[in-house]
């Protein structure tokens, strides 16, 4: 049998000439991280720790040439460190020599970062014990608390019609998800759309605008609608229903990515089309796993929808805000009780559906 | 000649090279088998033949039409040909029975109707005597995933027969069966290969079932062919040269 000397030696240097670039990257990316650490670590001590702590400043010194000077000193500081190869981040991205020095600076080093970051944290959320037990605090956590468990009787049926209108602000908003999710999924579950580039390049575009779109939060999404299409239930639907698209379409996708590939093999195989290897390879496969995500989204939502009320996208949020505006704790006690309730119970009945239909 | 394949190469994007340099042919009506170890490039090998992985280089030639580079529809008329059996039986587990083995015929069946589920009285029959073929007519209308292993892959040939295939390929279709299901399975294909005709590729690994049904066998090792011949003439060193030294020979009857 005739044999082909390029082909045979072709896939050994394939993957000698990966690892050597691999190599070279992950120095870069320790160097990178070195500077970072070294840089975060200068920062917080310097900001956090000193100016903060110990020397009790109200308001921080801040200048651009200051913080380029040590922005510099880490430039310097974490090359030479990673270059050494006995750095943290050499060991993170397994370029680090394996010897004493090492494991000592690995040790040390994580350990300060680790304390810093600790006390840079208390120090920024001003954690203080005496606000939280002062006879001053305990006194408003009574008044807070005695009203909120005498709840006013007297708005019951407007806090009624308030949540029904929430429960149904999140309903829609999953109702109407489900079609453009439905497709939306499909063009974004990578093997289905890996084939040929133009399809990869639609799956790319995707992808990065659901995960911009699902990484703004459903309140902010409130804010904007409410100033689009005006303050009230419309405005929290459509905010509840943008995120659910995105956050739905990526988990229905990666159901899609988790499906069994053996049948779409074999039905591929038969000489079948795209369209009919989807609709009997795939998708008998991803029915339960979409029903149950959307049922639970639901769930969500109803939580949401009372959030979103807060900002004006109407619902017992809403009215929520208005009462605690006022400081009329008694009918604000009223209202996160029957909030309560109604999240309790929906997220009892959708975990018993979720349950049954597997 | 059926099928012929021409110094067949796959190299994988991980850098394996599974298959170097394959060439054989095969007559129509042969039951040919493939042996080989794990790993030794069969499944690939059947897979480059129906193009369900792209060959790196070399020919597959298909009644007499090099079918190496075609793609799109002239690739799924070629498909339809070509039926396929896995070892994971790959059927839709929660569908009926029948609908399972009208698959087999969607190559030739518009998508609009096949979309809808709308299949003419013909497909139905069809399918039912597919079923019958394999003797599990009965069970038609039982979902796939009720049914025990042996029955499942009977299924799975049905599906294939209804692509009336000119070429069957098996990959270890009886490797996740217990000895006495794996014969009766493969009794289905002799069945086939005699009675219809069928030309049939299939990969194997107990010798005691290729001396049974193979009329030529072809010995893969670490993606290259060692041997080429009828069953009978695989002795005790052949068999130590294919499943290396230690390997010792054990009956399934």
């Amino acid at each position: 049998m005739k044999q082909n000397p390029i082909l045979d030696s072709h896939p050994q240097r394939i993957i000698a000439k990966n690892k050597e670039r691999e190599a070279k990257y992950n120095l870069v990316k320790a160097i990178l991280l070195d500077i970072f650490f070294v840089f975060y670590t200068i920062i917080a001590v310097q900001r956090a720790i000193y100016y903060k702590f110990i020397l009790d400043l109200r308001e921080l010194p801040f200048s651009w040439g200051e913080i380029g000077i040590i922005f510099i000193i880490s430039v310097i500081i974490g090359t030479t460190w990673a270059l050494t190869k006995t750095s943290l981040s050499c060991k993170l991205f397994g370029v680090a020599k394996d010897n004493k020095v090492t494991r000592w600076t690995v040790e040390i080093f994580g350990w300060v970062l680790f304390n810093v970051t600790f006390i840079a944290g208390w120090v920024v959320t001003k954690l203080s014990l005496v606000d939280l037990f002062s006879a001053e605090g305990i006194e408003g956590a009574q008044r807070i608390f005695g009203a909120l468990f005498q709840p006013e009787m007297g708005i019951f049926d407007d806090a009624l019609f308030a949540i029904i209108e929430t429960i149904y602000i999140a309903l829609l908003a999953t109702l109407i998800s489900i079609p453009p999710t439905l497709i939306l999924s499909f063009f974004t579950a990578r093997n289905l759309m890996r084939d040929n580039k133009i399809s990869f390049a639609v799956y790319y575009i995707l992808r990065i605008v659901l995960n911009f779109v699902r990484s703004i939060e459903p309140l902010i999404w409130a804010i904007i609608f409410s100033v689009w299409v005006g303050i009230g239930p419309y405005a929290g639907m459509i905010a509840l229903l943008v995120h659910t698209i995105a956050s739905n379409a990526k988990l229905y996708s990666e159901a899609i990515e988790n499906i069994e590939e053996g049948p779409v093999e074999a039905i591929s195989a038969t000489g079948a089309n795209k369209i009919q290897i989807v609709w009997y390879a795939v998708v008998p496969q991803i029915m339960l796993p979409f029903l149950s995500f959307t049922i639970y989204r639901w769930d969500i939502n109803v939580r949401m929808a009372t959030v979103i009320g807060l900002v004006g996208g109407g619902g017992i949020g809403t009215m929520l805000m208005q009462y605690q505006g006022l400081a009329r704790w008694h009918e604000v006690g009223l209202i996160v009780l029957m909030i309560a309730f109604v999240v309790w119970v929906m997220d009892y009945i959708s975990a018993k559906i979720r349950e049954a239909i597997y | 000649m059926i099928l012929e394949v021409q110094n067949l190469h796959k190299i994988y994007k991980n850098g394996i090279h599974a298959l170097k340099g394959v060439s054989f042919g095969v007559n129509e009506g042969e039951f040919l088998v493939i042996i080989g170890l794990s790993g030794s490039g069969k499944s690939t090998l059947l897979r480059c033949i129906n193009r369900l992985i792209e060959p790196t280089s070399g020919k597959v030639i298909f009644l007499g039409k090099d079918i190496t580079h075609i793609k799109g529809e002239e690739l799924r008329k070629v498909k339809t040909q070509i039926g396929m059996v896995f070892q994971q039986f790959n059927l839709i587990r929660r569908r009926s029975v029948i609908t399972n083995v009208i698959t087999g015929r969607l190559g030739s069946l518009g998508t609009f109707d096949s979309l809808l589920e709308k299949f003419s009285e013909e497909v139905y029959n069809d399918a039912n005597k597919a079923l019958e073929t394999v003797g599990i007519g009965e069970k038609a209308k039982e979902r796939a995933d009720s049914l025990s292993g042996g029955q499942q892959q009977r299924v799975a040939i049905a599906r294939s027969l209804m692509q009336n295939p000119k070429l069957l390929l098996a990959d270890e279709p009886v490797a996740s069966l217990d000895p006495a299901t794996s014969n009766s399975v493969m009794q289905y294909f002799e069945k086939i290969n005699k009675e219809l005709g069928t030309t049939v590729i299939c990969n194997l690994h107990f010798l005691s079932l290729v001396r049974r049904y193979a009329s030529r066998v072809i010995a893969l090792k670490a993606g290259e062919i060692i041997y080429e011949g009828i069953p009978d003439e695989i002795d005790k060193n052949w068999f130590k040269t294919i499943y290396g030294e230690e390997a010792e020979e054990v009956e399934i009857r």
